[in-house]
C-alpha cells in the first residue's frame, strides 16, 4: 500500500480543503460572495474522488490468504487459535510522514519518554480508508446541499470557510498516525463545531449553544489530553505503529507496546494501562455525546441544518467511536473499561431515545436520535465487536445525514418552522422529500433491507452474546427508535394537510430576493421547495441508505475489509489472549466481529447463522411493532396520543423536559462555578487591585510627608537640611 | 616664648578655620536679615580659605594659596550676584526679612 500514488501524496487530502477554506475565508467577503462555495466544492470534491480511488485500490490490495494453522475442531463451540499463536494475519497499511512537527529532547533517547517526537504523519489502513470515504464523500454531498440551502445568507463565505476548515481537521483526525495528530484534528473539529453552531451569532441561543458545545467537549478533551500524556510517559511514544508503519511482530508504536505481555512491563506501565482507557473514553464520551457529556448535541441544532447533518450526525461525533476502534489494543485488555463503554453506550442509547419520544422539534428528535445511535456504536465497540460499531457508523452517516438534510428542506418550505405540531400532511406539498425522508426513517428504524437494519442487528446480536441484559436494553431501544422515528414521519408527512402561515421569527430572509410578500401567502404558493441542488445530494444519500447496509454486510464484506487493519488484528489478538483463557465456550471472543473470519471453526459458522436469523427476525418484529404503535397513535387516531400523554403526564413531562438534566447541570455545576468566579472577581477587584493601588499610593504619601516637613519655604530650614544631609553622609562613609 | 609659639601646629589653624566655618553656618541658619545671611556665607568662605592656606603651608607649596585666590575671586563674583538678588527681592517685598519669602513653600 505504501507505493500508491495517493498515499505518497496524501498531504493533499488535508491540504486541499485547507487551501479552499483560506480562499473562501480571505476572498469570500468581498470578492467571491455568493460564489464562495466553489473553492470548497473543488477542494472537498477532489479529496472525495481521491478517497474513493484509494478505497478501490485498497480493496484491490486485500489478500485472501490461507487461514493460519489451527487446532482441529473437536466439535466444541470454541473458536480456535491458541493463545500462543503468532499473528500471521494479513494486514494492509502504509505510513506517510510529511515532516517532523515536534521534536523535543535528545534524539539519542528516542523511544523513551525523554524524547518527544511527533511527525505530521498519516497512517493508512482499511479503517482509515473507510472513515475517509465517509467524511469526504458525505462531506462533499453536504457541501453541495449547503450551497442551495444557505443561498442568500449574509456570511455565506464564512460558512463555507468554516466547512473547509472542518474537513481539514476531520481528515487530520482520521488519517493521523499518532495520538497528537488525532488530538489536533479532535480540537480542530471542536473549534469548527463552535464556529458553525454559532454561525447565527446574532441569536443569543446560538451563542450559548456554541459555548456549551465547546466547553462540554473540553471536559472530555481534558481527560483525553491527560491520557495521551500518561501514555507517552509510560511508553515513550505517541505514534500508533512507529515511524516505519506496521510490521508484524515488531513493537515500535504505542498500540503495539500496549499489547505486549504484562510480564515484561514496568509497574508504571501497567498502572497507566489500567487508567488509560478510562481517560481516553472521557474524550470519546465528550466528542460523541454520551452520558453525561451529551448535553451539547441537542443545543447544537441552533446551527444551520447542513452543519447538523455533517458535523453532528455523520462525522465529528463519530470521532469517539473511531478513536476506540483505532486504539483497540489500549482498550480491550481492560475488562472494566470495556464494560464501562458498553454500559454507558447502552444507557445513553435508551435514555436519549426516551427523550426523543416527546420532542416536537424535528431537528431535536434527530439530535437525540443521533445520541442514541452513537450509544449503539459504543455498545458495539464495548462488547468486543468493533466491526459492528464501525459498520453502524457508516450506515448511520448515510441515513442520519439524509434525515437531517430532509428536515432542512422541510424547514425551508415551512418558513423556518420545525415544530411538528404546526405542520402535517406535507406529502402533498413536497412529494420528493417525503419519499426520501421515508427511506431515511425506514433505515433508522431498522427495517429490512434498509441500511440501518443490518448494522443495528449486528450490534444487538453481539450485545446479547456478551450479556443478555445488554441485549434486552438494545432491543428496547430499537423499539423506541422505530416508534419516535415514525411518530415524526406520520405527524409531519401523513394525515390532513396543515401548514404554518407565518414565517418563524428566526427565519432568515431568503425570500426577499423573490420579490413577493411572505406573510399573506400560504406556503404552498412559495418558490420551488425542492431545488435540484438540494435534492441531488438527498437522492445520493438515500441510495446509500438503501444499499449500503446489505452491500457491506453480505459476505462479511466490511468485516473482511476492516479485518486487515493492524488495529483490528492487534485488538483481536489482545482480546483473545486476555479473555479466552478465562472464558467458557460460549463467551469466547468472536473473531468475526474483529474481521478475523479465518479464525473461525466450522461448527461456529453454523451456529452463527442460526442465531443470526433468529436475531434478524426479532429485530424486524420489534421495528415493525414500533412503527405499528406510531401508526396507531399518530396517524390513525391522533387524539389517542394526547390522551395517552395526559394519562402518563409525569413521565411525558420528564421526557419532554429532557429529564431536567440541563437544569441539574446548571444548578450543580454552572451556578456554583459562576459564584466562585464572582468571588474571585471581587477578590481581584478589591484585594489585588487594592495592592496595586497601594503600590502607587505609598510614594505619593512619602512625597506628601516630605512636602509638609522639608519644604516650608524657609530658607534657613533648607540650609539646615543640607547641612544635616552632608553630616549623615559623612558619618556613614567614615564610620 | 618661642617654645609656646612652636606649639602652634596645623591642627590649630584647621580649628580656627573650622570654627569660623561653623560660626558662619550657624549664623546663616539663624539670621533673618538677608544681608547678614550673606555676610555669614562670606564668613564660611573665609573659614575654608584659612584651611586651604594652612594646608598649603603644611605641605610647603603654593597650591593652597593659589586655590585661595580662586576662591576669593569667586566670592567676589558671588557677592555681586547675591547683592543684586537681594536688591531685587527687596524691591518686591520692601523688607530684608527672609521670613517674608515663606510663602514659597510646598
Amino acid at each position: 500500500m505504501q507505493d500508491l500514488w495517493i498515499v505518497q501524496h496524501s498531504y493533499l487530502i488535508p491540504l486541499l480543503p485547507l487551501i479552499a477554506a483560506c480562499i473562501a475565508g480571505f476572498f469570500g467577503a468581498r470578492i467571491l460572495k455568493g460564489q464562495s462555495h466553489w473553492p470548497i466544492w473543488l477542494g472537498v470534491g477532489a479529496i472525495a474522488v481521491l478517497s474513493v480511488a484509494l478505497l478501490f485500490q485498497t480493496v484491490g490490495l486485500l489478500g485472501h490468504g490461507a487461514p493460519p494453522v489451527r487446532n482441529s475442531d473437536s466439535g466444541t463451540h470454541a473458536p480456535v487459535a491458541s493463545a500462543t499463536e503468532h499473528s500471521d494475519a494479513k494486514t494492509v497499511s502504509a505510513v506517510y510522514r510529511a515532516f517532523t512537527w515536534i521534536a523535543a529532547g535528545d534524539p539519542k533517547n528516542a523511544g523513551t519518554n525523554e524524547y518527544f517526537e511527533v511527525a505530521a504523519g498519516f497512517f493508512f489502513d482499511p479503517l482509515t480508508v473507510t472513515m475517509l470515504c465517509v467524511v469526504c464523500g458525505i462531506g462533499f454531498f453536504i457541501t453541495v446541499f449547503a450551497a442551495g440551502y444557505m443561498k442568500g445568507e449574509s456570511g455565506y463565505w464564512r460558512f463555507f470557510a468554516y466547512l473547509g476548515l472542518f474537513i481539514f481537521s476531520m481528515t487530520c483526525l482520521v488519517m493521523g498516525d499518532n495520538l497528537i495528530m488525532l488530538y489536533l484534528g479532535w480540537e480542530g473539529v471542536g473549534l469548527c463545531s463552535y464556529l458553525l453552531i454559532g454561525y447565527y451569532y446574532e441569536k443569543p441561543a446560538a451563542r450559548e449553544a456554541a459555548k456549551k458545545a465547546f466547553l462540554v467537549n473540553r471536559i472530555g478533551d481534558f481527560g483525553f489530553g491527560i491520557g495521551i500524556m500518561l501514555a507517552f510517559a509510560a511508553f515513550g511514544t505517541v505514534s500508533y505503529f512507529g515511524a516505519d508503519g506496521y510490521t508484524p511482530g515488531a513493537a515500535n508504536g504505542l498500540l503495539e507496546l500496549a499489547a505486549l505481555p504484562k510480564m515484561g512491563m514496568t509497574e508504571f506501565q501497567i498502572q497507566v494501562l489500567n487508567w488509560l482507557p478510562f481517560l481516553l473514553m472521557l474524550g470519546a464520551f465528550g466528542k460523541s455525546a454520551q452520558f453525561p457529556l451529551y448535553v451539547w448535541l441537542p443545543d447544537a441544532m441552533e446551527g444551520p441544518t447542513p452543519v447538523s447533518a455533517l458535523i453532528h450526525a455523520a462525522t465529528m461525533v463519530t470521532a469517539g467511536v473511531y478513536m476506540i476502534a483505532r486504539c483497540g489494543t489500549l482498550f480491550v485488555g481492560n475488562e472494566a473499561a470495556m464494560i464501562t463503554v458498553a454500559f454507558v453506550g447502552a444507557f445513553t442509547a435508551l435514555f436519549a431515545g426516551s427523550i426523543a419520544l416527546r420532542q416536537f422539534d424535528l431537528k431535536k428528535v434527530f439530535a437525540y436520535s443521533t445520541v442514541s445511535q452513537l450509544g449503539f456504536m459504543f455498545v458495539g465497540v464495548g462488547v468486543l465487536a468493533p466491526v459492528t460499531g464501525v459498520f453502524h457508523l457508516v450506515t448511520h452517516a448515510f441515513f442520519k445525514a439524509l434525515l437531517f438534510l430532509s428536515s432542512g428542506v422541510v424547514m425551508h418550505a415551512m418558513l423556518g418552522h420545525l415544530d411538528m405540531r404546526k405542520m402535517s400532511g406535507l406529502k402533498a406539498v413536497m412529494p420528493k422529500t417525503r419519499w426520501l425522508m421515508l427511506i431515511g426513517c425506514l433505515a433508522l428504524a431498522g427495517v429490512v433491507p434498509f441500511a440501518g437494519f443490518w448494522s443495528k442487528d449486528e450490534i444487538v446480536a453481539s450485545a446479547w452474546h456478551a450479556s443478555p441484559l445488554l441485549g434486552i436494553v438494545m432491543l428496547v431501544t430499537a423499539f423506541v427508535t422505530a416508534y419516535y422515528t415514525f411518530r415524526l414521519y406520520f405527524r409531519v408527512f401523513e394525515g390532513p394537510k396543515v401548514v404554518p402561515d407565518e414565517p418563524h421569527p428566526d427565519h432568515h430572509g431568503h425570500g426577499d430576493d423573490h420579490g413577493h410578500d411572505h406573510h399573506s401567502h400560504d406556503a404552498h404558493h412559495h418558490h420551488n421547495h425542492e431545488p435540484a441542488l438540494m435534492m441531488i445530494p438527498l437522492i445520493v444519500l438515500a441510495i446509500g441508505a438503501v444499499i449500503a447496509g446489505l452491500a457491506l454486510w453480505q459476505g462479511h464484506r466490511l468485516g473482511h475489509f476492516l479485518g486487515q487493519s493492524p488495529s483490528f488484528v492487534g485488538a483481536f489478538e489482545l482480546a483473545r489472549d486476555t479473555y479466552n483463557a478465562k472464558a467458557d465456550g460460549a463467551h469466547m471472543v468472536n473473531p468475526v466481529v474483529f474481521g478475523q473470519q479465518e479464525y473461525r471453526s466450522e461448527s461456529v459458522v453454523k451456529a452463527e447463522h442460526t442465531s443470526h436469523y433468529i436475531f434478524m427476525a426479532v429485530s424486524t418484529l420489534i421495528a415493525l411493532s414500533g412503527i405499528g404503535l406510531a401508526y396507531s397513535l399518530h396517524l390513525k387516531d391522533r387524539p389517542k396520543a394526547d390522551r395517552l400523554a395526559l394519562l402518563l403526564t409525569g413521565v411525558a413531562r420528564a421526557m419532554e423536559n429532557k429529564y431536567w438534566v440541563d437544569e441539574l447541570y446548571q444548578a450543580v455545576i454552572v451556578e456554583p462555578l459562576r459564584r466562585v468566579g464572582e468571588i474571585f472577581f471581587t477578590l481581584d477587584k478589591y484585594f489585588v487591585d487594592g495592592l496595586v493601588w497601594l503600590a502607587g499610593f505609598v510614594p505619593q504619601l512619602g512625597g506628601f510627608v516630605l512636602k509638609l516637613t522639608l519644604q516650608r519655604g524657609y530658607v534657613q530650614g533648607y540650609a539646615l537640611s543640607m547641612a544635616l544631609g552632608i553630616a549623615i553622609i559623612l558619618l556613614v562613609v567614615f564610620l | 616664648m618661642t617654645s609656646t609659639l612652636n606649639q602652634i601646629t596645623l591642627q590649630h589653624y584647621l580649628a580656627v578655620g573650622g570654627i569660623m566655618f561653623v560660626i558662619g553656618m550657624i549664623g546663616f541658619m539663624t539670621r533673618r536679615n538677608l544681608i547678614l545671611m550673606f555676610l555669614c556665607t562670606e564668613l564660611m568662605f573665609q573659614g575654608v580659605v584659612i584651611n586651604l592656606v594652612a594646608f598649603g603651608a603644611y605641605h610647603g607649596n603654593f597650591a593652597g594659596q593659589a586655590f585661595t585666590i580662586f576662591v576669593l575671586v569667586i566670592a567676589a563674583a558671588e557677592a555681586s550676584l547675591a547683592l543684586g538678588l537681594i536688591v531685587l527681592l527687596f524691591r518686591h517685598k520692601a523688607t530684608l526679612d527672609a521670613d517674608a519669602w515663606r510663602e514659597l513653600k510646598g
